[in-house]
């Protein structure tokens, strides 16, 4: 691994020693002063190499956290969680990593920069879904078997918690960072919570088992997949109603948005469905892995990528052609549940 | 409760004692009501055997959905749904009159995978839940097929801290055994011994 790593780096500095020897050659071409090209070669070559996008998946029999490099669609490294982790939160500035560990009772915050484990937070019941609030501070996890959502303030590390439905699974926080979505497994509906009073606002009902609840970027609608009615409820956030319930493949357990279209990944379809978010039309039915699970969009809409967790595979999509351009092993068990992707710097 | 008697041939590549014991969960289980609820962590058991003979005559018998009267401990098999997946069901008749109903998800004859979910759990029989079980064959060496029987299911207790009977541990065994019966009886059954 070390020899591995070095090489790496070595193949690194030729590239940038390169790039620098052609600029170098370039500006005196074109009669440029020494002290100039001197500062263009310090400059790029004590540029740190900018980091790639990364996947973090949440492998649950590996009892670990697989770190999937999306340049290379290569795992790069694997961090012990224990707990069964199974639910994901990478922050949006993508400066941590937030796990749950259903098993363990805990949430563990990881750096995601230096992929180390910084803190780990005693969370009771079934900590399951996970979301971090916009700004970063506060990170919010559905406790599945206690009927309710915990927040943790990261500064103070104090918790409290809002009453919620049976068996609460995924959670969303609205990029407006006003209203946190609950999907109540067992109760057919979602909780909406205003974040800023941490209430429950109102309760939604939706199909039959949603699991995996996804708010778009204006913060206008939700969507859940709906498990056991193998559909998906459009929820209008400000109507506060369902607005539309699109058919997909069998036992649909999570949704992304990317380039105006809805992903839903079907784990007994072995299959994404994929909708216009416009028409809510149907565009196709890609054929993925082996029971995909978990589903997140990259930053800038290009790529969706799927967890399947038979397969033991993370396969990235191209959200526009809806080719498969590349899979990646992961560990044991990819859940991936959650926002997965952390962007390149 | 009888078992053993009336299952398969005594010539299986299999131990006794774990042929046994999956034939007592398999027949002593029996239907309820379609409870869903489960927990956080689904468990993954991958078992694989060889048989003596080629990838099309091993799928001709995976394959047929609605005559599997092959499993240990099943009696008979009805049958509906044409082998559409989603749509097709059986429910296996055990040799005790216990029932097991199940779907299946997926029939691909192109690369020989077939799903099953088995649909309504009773663990005081069998301590685990949502069965679900994804089986693929694959050509190995001299002619013979590679058969990957992987299942996907929850301990039988449905929250966190399980009593011990009820544990990943009993649930990973009891499907463990399950699944190597399953196997075997499938080898005897294409090889016809």
């Amino acid at each position: 691994m070390p020899a591995l790593v070095a090489g790496i780096h070595a193949k690194t500095m030729r590239r940038v020693a390169r790039k620098a020897a052609k600029r170098f050659a370039l500006a005196w071409m074109a009669g440029s002063s020494p002290a100039m090209t001197a500062t263009l070669f310090l400059s790029i070559a004590i540029a740190p190499p900018a980091s790639a996008a990364e996947a973090f998946i949440t492998a649950q029999g590996a009892d670990a956290l697989s770190i999937v490099d999306l340049s290379k669609m290569e795992t790069v490294a694997t961090l012990p969680i224990g707990g069964k982790p199974a639910g994901i939160a990478v922050s949006r500035d993508g400066a941590r990593a937030f796990v749950t560990s259903p098993e363990g009772k805990f949430l563990t915050i990881v750096d995601a920069t230096t992929r180390k484990i910084e803190k780990r937070i005693p969370v009771e019941g079934g900590p399951l879904g996970v979301a971090a609030s916009p700004d970063g501070k506060r990170v919010y996890v559905t406790d599945l078997y206690g009927r309710r959502l915990v927040e943790i303030d990261l500064a103070s590390g104090a918790q409290r918690s809002v009453g919620v439905g049976a068996m609460a699974s995924g959670v969303a926080v609205a990029p407006d960072a006003k209203t946190i979505i609950v999907a109540d497994r067992d109760d057919n509906a979602l909780s909406l919570i205003d974040a800023l009073t941490f209430s429950r606002i109102t309760t939604i009902q939706v199909g039959k088992h949603p699991f995996g609840v996804t708010v778009d970027a204006s913060s206008a609608r939700a969507y859940s997949a709906n498990v056991e009615s193998d559909d998906v409820s459009v929820v209008d956030l400000r109507a506060r109603k369902v607005i539309a319930t699109l058919k997909c493949g069998s036992r649909p357990y999570t949704v992304a948005l990317a380039k105006g279209r809805i992903f839903v990944a079907n784990q007994h379809g072995d299959s994404v469905s994929v909708f216009d978010a416009e028409s809510l039309a149907p565009v196709d039915t890609l054929k993925v892995g082996e029971y995909p699970e978990g589903l997140a969009a990259s930053g800038d809409g290009a790529r969706v990528y799927v967890a399947n967790w038979f397969s033991n595979e993370l396969w990235a999509l191209d959200a526009q052609t809806l080719k498969v351009l590349g899979k990646a092993e992961t560990g044991d068990g990819p859940r991936a549940f959650g926002a997965f992707v952390r962007d390149a710097d | 409760m009888r078992q053993g008697a009336d299952i398969a041939p005594a010539n299986v590549a299999v131990t006794r004692r774990l042929f046994l014991g999956a034939a007592a969960a398999l027949a002593s289980f029996a239907p309820c009501a379609a409870l869903a609820a489960h927990g956080a962590s689904p468990l993954k058991v991958v078992e694989t055997i060889i048989i003596d003979a080629p990838p099309e005559k091993v799928w001709s018998v995976v394959s047929d959905f609605a005559h599997a009267d092959w499993l240990p401990g099943v009696a008979r098999v009805e049958a509906s749904g044409d082998d559409v997946p989603d749509q097709a069901r059986r429910r296996l008749i055990l040799a005790d009159d216990g029932v097991i109903d199940e779907l299946l998800t997926k029939r691909d004859a192109e690369r020989m995978m077939l799903g099953v979910h088995r649909e309504g759990d009773d663990v005081k029989r069998l301590p685990a839940t949502n069965y679900t079980a994804l089986i693929t064959l694959r050509p190995s060496v001299d002619g013979k097929t590679e058969v990957e029987w992987k299942a996907r299911f929850y301990r039988g207790h449905p929250t966190n801290d399980p009593p011990p009977e009820l544990n990943d541990d009993v649930a990973i065994a009891t499907v463990t055994a399950l699944q190597r019966a399953y196997l075997a009886a499938l080898k005897a059954k294409v090889e016809q011994r």
